[in-house]
């Protein structure tokens, strides 16, 4: 069943440089199935976090629409948000508050009361119940940022790049939590441009650049169907510069 | 009413603001600039030290001085004509005058010569009236006449009132408007900007209630600061408040609202920390000036009078004023009551229409 359906989604803004209106995000449509993990690729500045963005209400939507499970998020922003849980590529928290203050916060913000501990087991930081986020290292701070995301039992789990600037070790061990918190039933949809973290957690990819998605499939498939070089395994990482282009994108 | 999620976040940024141990230490900072200010302007003013060079050393110059001498604004200092210009100029003394030679003669009086600095113009004013009013009653003694004129002055309101009295309720408005403005609007724009708002937008949580609880929480802290100075205000400098504790409590917290909602907004319209404070000047400054914080604003022209009166700190200043020196109700719906109230919406629909959660997207 889809849980999430997006339908000629658009953004656009005035540049601030050249005072023209760009589209961000120019008419995408897919659909996410539950208890997958999908993931959004694309170059920098390709609309992935805007389309992001426009799922979790954050940003007006321009034209088309967005429904989680059932329930379309212009017209109902807050029930939106009531069934999803976020991860935002900064991840900065009051100061002054423990993880455990924090939990029982955001837990509040959804009219639940928040068991800390069990939530912190399920990120592997419980020791870490009474530190401050400032004290953690950046893996850690993710699996914190990813523990808030959860406080509401969503629905649809929705990651920003998770793994931006992690080391390899944080990095995968990152990549565990997700495919375990995916196992344990979770709807997961991300965004990367690192391709092997697609090929690794994704079942399904959309390859998004300037606005629009250019290919859509499972990575196996993009890989069979793109990937022109003489590699004896293909990869992702040749179907996205394919795709995309070598050229630099600033 | 209040939420219990609303309680709940007033409760966390109440933690928030008790742990952060330079912001209290400024709170109290603050407050205690204030009493000073409070204790300096509560002392009689200081009389005039005037310089008098008696070249005549005659009965009527002789009269002259001692009829000056009675005047309590005056400090007299006799002394040479050169040395007391010397120090007319240094500023030591206020004005020098000079009785001529030829003060003596009834018939052929020489002029007196008062000379002074005319940058202190006002002054000026009051001790030249001083020793004209000297003079004259030199004069009459001389042409032994009695006056015709008595003029007594008599306080309608029947009880002591200082400048001090005036000041307090407009100093503890000016308060309020400060901690306020800076305990919601650069705070504000510091989680904005820092992404902690754009965390929070992505929860199901709305406008009105993070804004209700930071003000609950914000308020809280401010009542605490302001009834510090206005205890001390009360017991050390003898301030007496006229009308009832709740009704000027009352004010204080409606006042509190207005400016924190104002912060907000202001919050909202800037987009870094540098950014908010020529915001925030320009917003409290000609508040400060134009409110009548220091002096009556009926002694402003009357042509920016409404204007004036319209200003969200002049509301409070006067209402504050009203109850304390005049013991009106909260209660009387005064025009500046009504003036308060109409801010606290005015002030409300603004924070909460035009709250930004995130930086806009370039």
């Amino acid at each position: 069943m889809d849980i999430l359906k997006v339908e000629d989604l658009q953004k656009s803004y005035v540049s601030p440089e050249t005072k023209e209106n760009f589209k961000a995000v120019d008419g995408i449509s897919f659909c996410l199935q539950e208890i997958q993990i999908y993931g959004i690729l694309g170059p920098n500045g390709a609309g992935k976090t805007t389309t992001l963005e426009m799922i979790e209400g954050l940003t007006d939507i321009d034209g088309g629409c967005a429904t989680v499970d059932g329930v379309d998020v212009s017209s109902d922003p807050y029930a939106v948000k009531q069934i999803i849980g976020v991860q935002l590529q900064s991840n900065e928290y009051f100061d002054s508050l423990s993880l455990e203050e924090l939990l029982k916060l955001f837990g509040k913000l959804y009219g639940n009361e928040t068991n800390a501990k069990a939530l912190l087991e399920k990120v592997d930081l419980v020791e870490k119940i009474h530190a401050k986020p400032e004290e953690l290292s950046g893996g850690q701070k993710q699996r914190f940022s990813i523990a808030c995301a959860l406080v509401n039992e969503p629905k649809v789990l929705f990651l920003d790049e998770p793994t931006t600037g992690l080391d390899p070790q944080a990095k995968h061990n990152l990549w565990d939590l997700i495919k375990e918190l995916n196992q344990s039933g979770m709807t997961i949809m991300l965004t990367t441009h690192n391709m092997e973290e697609a090929e690794t957690l994704c079942h399904n990819v959309a390859i998004m650049n300037k606005g629009k998605i250019i290919a859509e499939g499972k990575p196996d498939d993009l890989i069979e169907k793109y990937d022109t070089s003489e590699d004896e395994k293909g990869n992702l990482e040749n179907v996205f510069l394919y795709l995309t282009g070598k050229e630099l994108f600033d | 009413m209040l939420t219990s999620l609303q309680l709940h976040l007033a409760g966390v940024f109440l933690k928030i603001f008790l742990r952060n141990r330079q912001a209290i230490l400024f709170s109290l900072f603050f407050p205690l600039i204030f009493i000073g200010a409070f204790s300096f302007s509560g002392t009689s003013n200081d009389p005039f030290i005037i310089g008098v060079t008696d070249e005549s050393r005659s009965p009527f110059s002789q009269e002259f001085i001692t009829n000056l001498e009675q005047e309590e604004i005056f400090n007299l200092i006799e002394g040479d004509f050169e040395s007391l210009q010397s120090s007319l100029i240094e500023g030591d003394i206020r004005g020098l005058i000079l009785i001529p030679k030829n003060f003596k003669d009834i018939d052929n009086l020489g002029a007196l010569k008062f000379y002074v600095d005319a940058s202190q113009t006002r002054q000026v004013n009051i001790i030249q009236r001083a020793i004209e009013t000297s003079l004259l009653s030199v004069e009459r003694k001389i042409r032994n006449i009695e006056p015709l004129f008595n003029l007594q002055l008599e306080d309608v309101k029947a009880r002591p009132q200082r400048y001090i009295d005036f000041l307090l309720p407009g100093l503890l408005a000016f308060m309020i408007m400060n901690l306020s403005i800076a305990g919601s609007g650069f705070n504000i724009v510091e989680y904005r900007r820092r992404g902690i708002l754009k965390r929070l937008f992505v929860t199901p949580i709305k406008p009105k209630d993070f804004i209700t609880s930071i003000v609950l929480a914000r308020m809280l802290i401010v009542l605490v600061q302001l009834s510090v100075v206005l205890s001390i205000a009360l017991f050390v400098l003898d301030i007496t408040i006229i009308g009832s504790y709740l009704s000027f409590y009352l004010t204080v917290i409606l006042g509190t609202f207005i400016f924190l909602c104002i912060g907000f907004a202001l919050g909202s319209l800037a987009k870094t920390q540098e950014g908010i404070r020529p915001i925030v000047g320009l917003v409290t400054f000609p508040q400060v000036i134009l409110s009548g914080v220091f002096f009556p604003i009926s002694s402003m022209p009357e042509i920016v009078q409404p204007i004036v009166y319209s200003l969200p700190l002049s509301s409070v200043v006067s209402s504050l004023r009203e109850i304390a020196n005049d013991g009106v109700s909260f209660m009387a719906f005064s025009t500046s009551t009504i003036g308060v109230l109409i801010w606290v919406l005015i002030s409300f629909v603004i924070a909460t229409r035009f709250f930004v959660w995130k930086e806009v997207a370039k």
